[in-house]
């Protein structure tokens, strides 16, 4: 039985029971056939466009799909020959089936170019070894990257041996199945993969905003003194469970790992929380993770994140907020009575809504000795040993977003700064990572500090 | 080296993303074209990638009398019209309408710009902005100096954070004209907070040539006069005059795109490699050219220059009237509408290549490149026969609008024979990097409030272009060489083709 999925265009060839010579004998003959066309008759042949092979291995039906639709968006905008290999696929023959569809761009400002996607379906032993299937297709002298989908076989030969003919690895840990364990196991590839070898995270582009919002506060020299008084951070998250804290602890190992905080001890309670400490210097700064109920946002996407401490007799407070939710302003909100909000401005609300929610905070932090007082369980012994996640719902399609930054410095009246997240789109994420050819430092490091952080979870 | 002083750790390994601090914009000309052109929609698009400071504000004047909301409905539909990016992003645009005020600000009138103080001072309160100011002159050159005095009347230049003023070319239009702006504005502003907007500068393939010629160590050992016979520079637009006529006719094409785009090709063609890509490294080398460039004086000027203006005729398939007939250009104008030059700059590297220059409006097409040709083989060892389908190598860095570079070599036809024919080999710009490039005034508004002057021009560069400009200028308004006219759609005058081939040359076709 071949497999339901087939190519959205017509294919220009297909195969079945064949072999990779018969692919390339294929594609040599679409190459020339176009490259004549597009000459005519009186000018010379143009030189083929490549700027990259994208492999996209898929391990579904459903990712196959994916992985089609996005290299033929990035395709049509950037020459590029794009590779999607099923694994595991119901084929019929002994060897492989294939099929070659091609796109035409005619850009107002370039020659044309053929956007080429070569789908192969392979199963046995054949899947086992990429490298072997993929390296006669290879474009010569441009980049190579192969995006994973769903979750890679971290610390089997398979991928490794994948990886000998690739210059970088991209993979979306929102979307591992297993998030911690597979999490763990992508950090401890860095210390294997060869050093041509660039490792990127889909999910590290998806924090870009994060990053760009809490680098701008402490850009202005006058407040970069704050970098060395920051004493306190917290990081909201969606869902529950160890698997869904990836991207915060991202996040604060990318800081950690910028500010050269060494990971002194950190636990997880019940109910999501985690205290971690850092050291820098002769200072500590105190990282709490919290669990929030978020249904626009998918489980594990972060959902704020608060930086506080003094500098120098000031003290700061940085808020960043996901998509806050606006309520209508009610006519004397329960936290207003505790915490004035100082007007009826959007400001001044959010601003006594947010002390309240660290007024909560207290709460939290007692969250285990209270748990224990009403159930008499020790501490961390009732919840769920395993929480479960479910991958197919991890990462939803999104609308417009925003992020809200909240800035407060000394006694001044609080800055409120909205900035738009793009919408979340798979090309674009993905172009994020392969334009800078998926080596980038400070994700290694960043990842190097989540995953000791995400180990003492 | 204090925690202040260094690079914030953060921002490190954020590609692309510079961040600018906290400032308040202030755009004199606020509801002029430049401003709902270009300046508006930039601020959108800087909104929309998240370059624009927590904080940041901008306040539009104009000698309207505007309230707040009125300037942001103008400033709404402009961006809504212009911006490059679409749709238009609804909550971005709020967000940055919410940081837009407006102050009617007459410039004789110093009332107004105290006025305008107590704005800033307010913002500077409410926004959390260290004072910083970025004074953006979108308004006619004949105002800079008025408004620059007029700043320093009302303290505007001596907030405690930095404060700069952006001016838009023509910068003079003289050397006269030239050194007496910059005197102005040195008494109110020092000169590295002075940024002289030449868009052309802001371009990625304009900023590509030095990146071409300093990131390849291919290219350099042949980028002098041993190789290369000569250069040819095209700054050609298809359009008239849209609506400049009366700025226009006082200009000319030789003041408005030689005396700048034209000449900063040059030093950045020609220019030597600088320590770094850092303001002063590379504004010192372009200097350096520009003051190599050997003067045109009397003869010299009839013989190297080529002055010309259209007449009726077609353009992409459509007819059009002459220069003369445009609005608020006079009956019996002279001013040239295209210019042609060959000059030659004296310094070792460059000794005796010519480098021609054309530029004009209502030519065949829009086009900005820069033509490299190299000189033939010393040998023809595969016979002259073999060889007769082959032009010289030739690399053609092209700026707008197919942006890209191409090399044109020999390679042998495919046949029995021994037959050579010239191939190309091409890059381009737009498809190879996966990325969109930004919008030049997006590029130079940021690296204006970043406070990197690398690609704006400096004084000591303005004044080396007016001193090789000016005597050709005063040559040509003393009739000499004679105007010609060219119909509109062609590549300028006949005496345009005659200087190339009194050197046995010829145009390249674009």
């Amino acid at each position: 039985m071949t497999s339901t999925v087939k190519p959205d265009v017509s294919p220009e060839w297909h195969g079945e029971d064949v072999m990779i010579r018969d692919v390339l004998d294929a594609l040599t003959q679409i190459r020339d056939k176009f490259a004549r066309a597009e000459a005519g008759d009186d000018e010379h042949i143009h030189p083929r466009n490549c700027v990259m092979t994208l492999i996209g291995v898929a391990p579904s039906e459903a990712h196959e799909e994916l992985a089609r639709r996005t290299t033929l968006t990035i395709g049509t905008q950037h020459p590029a020959q794009a590779i999607v290999i099923r694994e595991e696929a119901p084929i019929r023959g002994r060897h492989l089936d294939a099929w070659i569809t091609s796109e035409v761009r005619r850009s107002e400002v370039a020659c044309a170019w053929q956007c080429e996607i070569i789908t192969l379906h392979v199963h046995g032993r054949a899947a086992e070894h990429l490298a072997e299937l993929v390296d006669p297709l290879l474009v010569s002298g441009v980049p190579t990257y192969l995006w994973w989908l769903g979750t890679p076989p971290f610390g089997k030969k398979e991928l490794v041996d994948a990886l000998r003919v690739c210059d970088g690895l991209v993979v979306d840990s929102a979307r591992f199945e297993e998030p911690y364990n597979s999490f763990r196991r992508m950090a401890a590839l860095l210390k294997v993969a060869h050093h041509r070898l660039g490792i990127a995270d889909v999910q590290w582009a998806r924090l870009r905003p994060w990053r760009e919002s809490i680098a701008q506060f402490f850009t202005p020299v006058e407040r970069r003194g704050f970098l060395n008084g920051i004493s306190e951070i917290g990081v909201d998250y969606a869902g529950q469970g160890r698997g869904n804290r990836i991207a915060a602890a991202l996040i604060t190992g990318w800081i950690a790992a910028a500010l050269g905080w060494k990971l002194k001890r950190a636990a997880a309670g019940t109910g999501g929380v985690v205290v971690a400490h850092y050291e820098a210097g002769n200072r500590f700064i105190e990282v709490d993770f919290r669990p929030v109920e978020k249904d626009h946002l998918a489980s594990g996407e972060v959902s704020a994140v608060r930086i506080g401490g003094a500098s120098q007799g000031t003290t700061f407070r940085l808020s960043v907020q996901h998509d806050p939710v606006r309520r209508p302003a009610l006519s004397e909100p329960a936290y207003r009575s505790l915490h004035h909000a100082g007007g009826e401005d959007d400001a001044g609300m959010e601003l006594a809504e947010r002390r309240a929610e660290w007024h909560r905070d207290v709460l939290h932090e007692n969250l285990d000795s209270l748990h224990h007082t009403a159930t008499g369980d020790p501490p961390g012994e009732s919840r769920p040993k395993r929480p479960r996640v479910l991958t197919t719902e991890r990462r939803r399609p999104d609308s417009t977003r925003v992020l809200l930054t909240m800035i407060e410095i000394g006694d001044g009246a609080p800055l409120r700064h909205v900035q738009q997240m793009e919408p979340e789109d798979e090309p674009a994420l993905l172009l994020d990572l392969l334009s800078t050819g998926t080596h980038d430092d400070v994700y290694n490091r960043s990842l190097a500090a989540a995953s000791e952080l995400v180990d003492k979870f | 080296m204090k925690v202040e002083e260094a690079p914030n750790p953060l921002a490190e390994g954020l590609h692309d993303y510079r961040v600018a601090d906290p400032a308040v914009m202030v755009i004199f000309g606020a509801t002029g074209d430049l401003s709902g052109r270009k300046l508006l929609p930039a601020l959108y698009n800087l909104a929309k990638q998240r370059s624009l400071p927590a904080g940041f504000a901008v306040v539009g004047t104009g000698r309207d009398d505007l309230t707040d909301q009125a300037f942001r409905k103008h400033a709404a539909d402009k961006i809504h019209e212009f911006s490059r990016t679409q749709p238009i992003d609804d909550r971005v645009l709020a967000a940055l309408l919410d940081s837009l005020t407006y102050v009617k600000v007459e410039f004789s009138k110093l009332e107004d710009f105290k006025t305008l103080a107590a704005k800033l001072q307010e913002l500077d309160n409410t926004r959390l902005i260290p004072g910083n100011r970025i004074f953006y002159c979108a308004t006619p050159p004949t105002t800079y100096e008025l408004i620059a005095v007029q700043l320093q009347a009302a303290g505007l230049n001596t907030s405690p954070g930095f404060r700069r003023i952006v001016i838009e070319k023509p910068f003079g239009l003289d050397l006269k004209s030239a050194r007496a702006l910059t005197e102005t504005l040195h008494k109110v502003f020092p000169e590295d907070s002075v940024y002289r907007i030449d868009h052309y500068l802001g371009k990625e393939t304009v900023q590509n040539i030095l990146a071409f010629r300093f990131a390849n160590a291919i290219f350099e050992p042949v980028w002098n006069t041993n190789l290369i016979d000569s250069v040819q520079i095209t700054v050609a637009e298809d359009i008239g005059l849209e609506n400049r006529g009366s700025y226009y006719d006082r200009t000319g094409a030789l003041r408005d795109i030689v005396q700048n785009h034209g000449l900063q090709l040059v030093a950045l063609v020609a220019m030597e490699p600088p320590l770094a890509f850092e303001a002063t490294a590379v504004r010192d080398e372009k200097v350096k050219v520009l003051r190599a460039i050997r003067p045109l004086i009397g003869e010299d000027i009839e013989q190297s220059t080529v002055r010309g203006q259209y007449a009726k005729g077609w353009v992409l398939g459509e007819q059009v009237g002459g220069y003369r007939e445009e609005p608020d250009v006079a009956p019996e104008s002279p001013t040239e509408t295209f210019a042609a030059l060959r000059l030659f700059i004296d310094n070792w590297r460059w000794a005796g290549v010519p480098f021609y220059i054309r530029a004009g409006k209502r030519l065949p097409k829009r086009i900005t490149e820069i033509r490299i040709q190299f000189k033939r083989p010393p040998h023809l060892t595969f016979g002259r026969e073999a060889m007769k389908e082959v032009d010289p190598n030739a690399l053609t860095l092209r700026i707008q609008p197919e942006e890209g570079i191409s090399l044109k070599f020999g390679a042998k036809v495919p046949s029995a024979g021994l037959r050579i024919r010239s191939v190309t080999m091409d890059f381009q710009y737009m498809t190879s990097f996966l990325v969109e490039a930004p919008e030049a005034y997006e590029r130079l508004l940021l690296d204006c409030m970043i406070g990197d002057p690398t690609l704006f021009t400096r004084a000591d560069e303005v004044e080396a272009a007016w001193m090789f400009i000016d005597p050709i200028e005063e040559s040509w308004r003393n009739g000499r060489p004679p105007l010609g006219t060219y119909p509109a759609g062609m590549w300028g005058p006949p005496a345009a083709a005659q200087l190339l081939q009194a050197d046995g040359r010829e145009w390249h076709r674009p």
